[in-house]
């Protein structure tokens, strides 16, 4: 008897304590899942795969009708201006139908030029189209989740392209689903060409609606309404993929327009290239087209 | 009380579950993806609304581990590489403890007050994850997106803070409880 009192009373005192102490307890905890996230980073990309995994459904359930609502809005907008835009669609129909017969003469021609100089193309890229079920947007982080995953190909990497241009790449994969990382995150960092003088540069978010251009050999090349172009550096993204337009050249840095439009994006694809794996860094064990790629261009020309 | 015993059960377990699932809601509807301007900036501070809101009315059914849990699952989601995880669980645990600290002036009084209580608690946790997140990735964030989220969520508040408010209204019987908000002005909490 008297045992279990003493120890009735000892677990009084206990739960006291914890209570007593329960905020500074939980306030450990908080920080305690801060600093496991600093030390082992694979840790929680895991449980971000997993939370995403998990939402990635009902999300799915919330984005249709979400999508639904936003296209009805969209429409009433458009109805408005159904005739002017009708007008400006025609317009820019003859004009695109006369640089359609100028590409179709380009690309036989350019064809033929291969077949001559024994030109061996990179590898062939195929397409995975997504919906975006969930945006990753706050104050700190520019992105969206998309409803495919590792299941249907999706690897770490990839490029994400909409009609317009390149929207992001993939930051995470889970089974069913993905996080893009938009070129205008902080984060982004994308190896460009300016179209106009081919000349190198980095393309860098700092998550506003524009881009930095960085690492420029000389900014008295760039004219604003040059376009930027993917350069293919570091192998993941195919090359030529449109990504904005130059608006600003000056004492403040160049800064681009992207060509995608992140407010209204519900449909993108995800460029497969089949060389993903050179630039995922931390997987270095799946590094298996890397020896195949790489001799090639210096010793074939020759 | 034997009358209705599995429905008054079921009612029971409705009230109890139902504050964690709310904020469960708005922590997955921060990814919703919603093509409002502005509102979908602000979305990621609304679970600290629910948490202030429900942390003035019922916090018993917001126990701290289930905070923390939320909170965590907010930053898993949230997502951002290198952003820290478990930023939003401190400050939900913060929040929760600096409402039930400061009762008295925020539970019984005039709206305005509680508007006030929440404008300064936000600002708390806005500028809390503003400094972690910049420290951690070592970077200096534009603060201004941040004050956008700040400013849309405290004018949103009076839009959601008395419809979450409503539950407590309806709690049955008027059984005393020891977190009913019947702090009298000069009466400290224990």
């Amino acid at each position: 008897m008297a045992i279990r009192d003493d120890f009735e009373v000892a677990a009084g005192q206990v739960r006291a304590a914890v209570q007593r102490f329960a905020l500074g307890l939980l306030v450990l905890a908080a920080f305690g899942a801060m600093l496991i996230g600093k030390a082992d980073s694979v840790l929680v990309e895991n449980a971000r795969v997993l939370a995403l995994d998990l939402a990635s459904p009902v999300l799915e359930a919330i984005a249709r009708p979400v999508a639904a609502a936003n296209r009805a809005i969209a429409d009433l907008k458009e109805f408005a201006s159904l005739r002017q835009e009708n007008a400006r669609l025609r317009e820019e129909n003859a004009r695109l139908l006369a640089w359609q017969t100028a590409a179709r003469r380009l690309e036989n021609e350019n064809e033929g030029l291969r077949g001559l100089a024994n030109f061996r193309e990179g590898p062939e890229a195929s397409f995975i189209t997504a919906r975006i079920v969930g945006d990753s947007v706050s104050a700190y982080v520019r992105g969206a989740l998309l409803n495919v995953g590792r299941r249907v190909g999706v690897a770490h990497g990839q490029a994400v392209v909409t009609g317009e241009g390149l929207a992001g790449r993939i930051a995470e994969v889970g089974d069913n689903s993905a996080r893009v990382l938009f070129v205008t995150d902080v984060n982004s960092r994308l190896p460009v060409l300016i179209e106009r003088t081919r000349e190198r540069a980095i393309l860098a978010g700092d998550n506003s609606p524009q881009l930095r251009l960085t690492l420029l050999q000389s900014v008295a090349g760039v004219q604003r309404g040059d376009r930027i172009i993917t350069s293919g550096h570091g192998g993941s993204f195919p090359v030529g993929i449109p990504v904005g337009e130059v608006v600003e050249t000056g004492e403040g840095g160049v800064r681009v327009k992207p060509f995608a439009d992140f407010s209204r994006l519900e449909f993108v694809r995800v460029v497969d290239y089949g060389v993903t794996s050179l630039v995922s860094g931390g997987s270095g064990a799946s590094a298996t087209p890397a020896p195949a790629g790489a001799p090639a261009p210096g010793q074939r020309i020759r | 009380m034997r009358v209705d015993g599995s429905l008054a059960m079921l009612d029971r377990w409705g009230r109890w579950v139902l504050p964690g699932t709310v904020l469960l809601f708005f922590v997955l509807l921060t990814l919703a993806p919603l093509r409002a301007p502005y509102l979908s900036d602000a979305l990621p501070l609304l679970p600290m609304l629910v948490v202030f809101q429900f942390s003035l009315t019922t916090p018993e059914r917001l126990p701290g581990p289930l905070l923390l849990a939320m909170g965590v699952l907010l930053d898993l989601l949230l997502g951002g590489p290198g952003a820290p995880v478990g930023v939003s669980a401190l400050g939900f645990v913060l929040i929760r403890a600096a409402v039930a600290n400061n009762r008295r002036y925020l539970v019984g009084v005039p709206f305005l007050f509680q508007w006030f209580g929440f404008c300064l608690l936000a600002l708390g946790f806005v500028l809390l994850v503003w400094i972690f997140t910049s420290l951690w990735t070592w970077t200096a964030i534009d603060p201004l997106p941040a004050l956008v989220q700040y400013v849309v969520v405290i004018v949103i508040y009076p839009l959601i803070g008395p419809l979450l408010a409503r539950v407590r209204a309806r709690d049955p019987l008027n059984v005393p409880e020891l977190s009913r908000g019947t702090a009298r002005p000069g009466e400290t909490t224990p």
